[in-house]
């Protein structure tokens, strides 16, 4: 179980995330959302330790998580995968030695830099693909892939690192309707499959609404609303995105998992064409 | 945990991932073996060089080892103190009249009693002298260097006439274009400014160039795309990407440039490197020391200074990491 106590982070005098706590049981699927600027990525990344909490604590079974150093931390970090918006693979090298990467906390540190892989990590990294039906694109560069391939192979590596929970940043922002679905499918698949639990940043009320069964909602730092898809009203709504961003939140325009064109009131749309 | 979420792993292959799997291994074969023929490439060169080094040394490396401290032992001032007195133009006790001991004839006055050491205005005109070098080799390399780049310049004549040029003027070992200007220009830092100037707009230009290259076209493709023109594509598409990169280049070629100039000095381009070489030469072991000091202090100066300034204009947030 993952426990979030107190926790506030601060950049300079600006506070991102202010005294933030949580509890999210094992198997949860659990979406955060809000509008950009609500510190729903800098939680995640305290989560990851990518960023370190400025007051407050975070723990995993026991573990006080936000105190971890060296060998422990680096043991944390694969425990905990990441998905980025960008997908931060490494461009100039191909799909297999990425996903492989995923392995790189179990490895031998010569090894990994003469880049030698066993072919056992080689048909794990392979069945890894194929389960993201990707298999076929394994020697080419990542760079050649396009964004939905490449959040794929980002997946493909979080799951070679054999973690405890899946954090994901905003997978589907950069992708578009079609991928964004499949993404958002296999995060949920992963999910039911194993019971590891998926925590992630959303832009869209919709998408939140179809895969989690949990949604924290963020504004200003702060978590103002966590509980069902069901309790999450436009009264809450409105709180986390305001009475002008509402519309956006619920348009499917942004970015969606669904594939239905986008269904704009036509008066809204005929004011865009006509300030254009 | 992994177990579960991954296929098993003695689940038979399909087809498909067989297929994949063959076609990577044989990829990976043909990697290795061209890295093995590299390596084995690297060695033998390696080996052949050093055994040419070797012959055509008079192989004397180890006999003369032991007398390495020698010229230190006899090379020694009448005191320490005398090398402070040296490097301050300051009155000597020993003084007798000779070049050995004038240290007081060198004074730089500015005004009244207040004067600049002989070594330090020296020290002074050779870093003049890499400054403008550097500020000259600049200003030509980065206007030129978007016409030797490939994804800048589409024409081949164009990019040719631009790499062979800059290739033409970093030819010339500083010291040999300073040579030949002596004669023309006569001793002095004119020269020495030319020697170095030319040097550097072929060094830096060959660096601009290849960091231009190496740089996202995306942000190019985008401005394309609304219909700019090749100036403004440069202006906005790539300087503000290789700038950073440019900024460490130029400074990096400063600190260079500080001690291609002092080697100047010594065929005849003045500053510091010319009266180190007179000291030396005639054997003045404070004065010699004084100017090592001066130099040793300059340098790291330089380093810091650049340092700083490197940071100044590419931007705290190229240097901040995790937190």
């Amino acid at each position: 179980m993952l426990k979030i106590s107190n926790v506030s982070r601060r950049f300079g005098d600006k506070l991102a995330v202010s005294n933030v706590s949580l509890e999210i049981a094992d198997g949860q699927m659990v979406g955060i959302i809000g509008r950009s600027g609500a510190g729903k990525s800098t939680l995640l990344r305290m989560i990851n330790r990518l960023t370190n909490v400025s007051e407050g604590t975070i723990e995993f079974d026991g573990v006080t998580v936000s105190a971890l150093r060296g060998k422990a931390l680096r043991n944390w970090h694969r425990d905990c995968a990441m998905i980025f918006q960008q997908f931060n693979l490494v461009p100039r090298l191909d799909v297999i030695t990425n996903v492989m990467l995923g392995r790189l906390n179990h490895r031998s540190t010569l090894m990994s830099l003469l880049q030698i892989f066993t072919e056992q990590e080689r048909l794990m990294a392979l069945r890894a693909l194929e389960r993201l039906d990707i298999a076929s694109t394994a020697s080419q560069w990542a760079q050649t892939l396009s964004g939905g391939q490449q959040q794929r192979v980002a997946i493909a590596r979080a799951l070679m690192q054999g973690p405890r929970m899946i954090l994901a940043d905003e997978p589907i922002a950069s992708l578009d309707p079609r991928n964004a679905k499949i993404v958002m499918d296999s995060l949920a698949d992963i999910n039911r499959e194993s019971g590891m639990t998926v925590i992630t940043n959303l832009h869209t009320l919709d998408t939140a609404r179809a895969y989690c069964n949990r949604i924290i909602g963020m504004a200003g730092g702060a978590v103002v609303f966590d509980g069902t898809p069901d309790e999450l009203t436009t009264d809450v709504a409105r709180q986390l995105y305001g009475a002008e961003g509402l519309q956006d939140a619920f348009s499917e325009a942004m970015t969606s998992t669904s594939l239905e064109p986008a269904a704009r009131p036509a008066a809204q749309r005929r004011e865009l064409a006509e300030t254009h | 945990m992994s177990s579960t979420t991954l296929p098993r792993r003695d689940a038979p292959l399909s087809n498909e991932l067989r297929a994949v799997h063959e076609h990577y291994r044989g990829l990976l074969r043909t990697r290795r073996l061209y890295t093995v023929l590299g390596g084995l490439g690297l060695l033998v060169a390696l080996g052949a060089s050093l055994w040419f080094a070797d012959s055509s040394n008079a192989g004397e490396f180890f006999d003369r080892l032991p007398y390495f401290f020698d010229f230190f032992i006899h090379f020694q001032p009448d005191e320490p103190m005398e090398i402070v007195r040296a490097l301050f133009d300051l009155p000597s006790p020993f003084a007798d009249g000779s070049f050995k001991y004038d240290y007081e004839v060198g004074r730089v006055y500015l005004s009244g009693d207040l004067y600049l050491p002989e070594y330090f205005y020296q020290m002074l005109v050779t870093i003049n002298i890499a400054v403008i070098s550097t500020l000259i080799g600049l200003v030509f390399a980065f206007a030129l260097s978007f016409f030797a780049a490939s994804n800048v310049t589409g024409s081949r004549a164009v990019r040719f006439a631009a790499r062979r040029f800059f290739e033409v003027l970093r030819a010339f070992p500083e010291i040999v274009i300073a040579g030949m200007l002596v004669a023309i220009l006569s001793i002095g830092p004119i020269g020495a400014i030319v020697a170095v100037s030319v040097h550097t707009i072929g060094a830096l230009g060959k660096l601009f160039y290849e960091v231009v290259e190496n740089a996202d076209t995306r942000p190019d493709e985008g401005l394309r795309s609304l219909g700019a023109n090749w100036l403004e594509r440069v202006r906005y598409g790539f300087v503000p990407q290789v700038l950073p990169n440019f900024v460490s280049y130029a400074l990096l070629r400063m600190e260079i440039n500080v001690r291609a100039s002092t080697i100047i000095g010594a065929v005849g381009g003045g500053g510091i490197g010319e009266v180190f070489r007179l000291s030396i030469g005639r054997d003045h072991a404070a004065k010699t020391y004084a100017i090592i000091l001066l130099l040793f202090v300059t340098i790291i100066g330089i380093d810091w200074i650049s340092g700083a300034l490197r940071k100044r204009l590419v931007g705290q947030s190229a240097f901040q990491f995790g937190g």
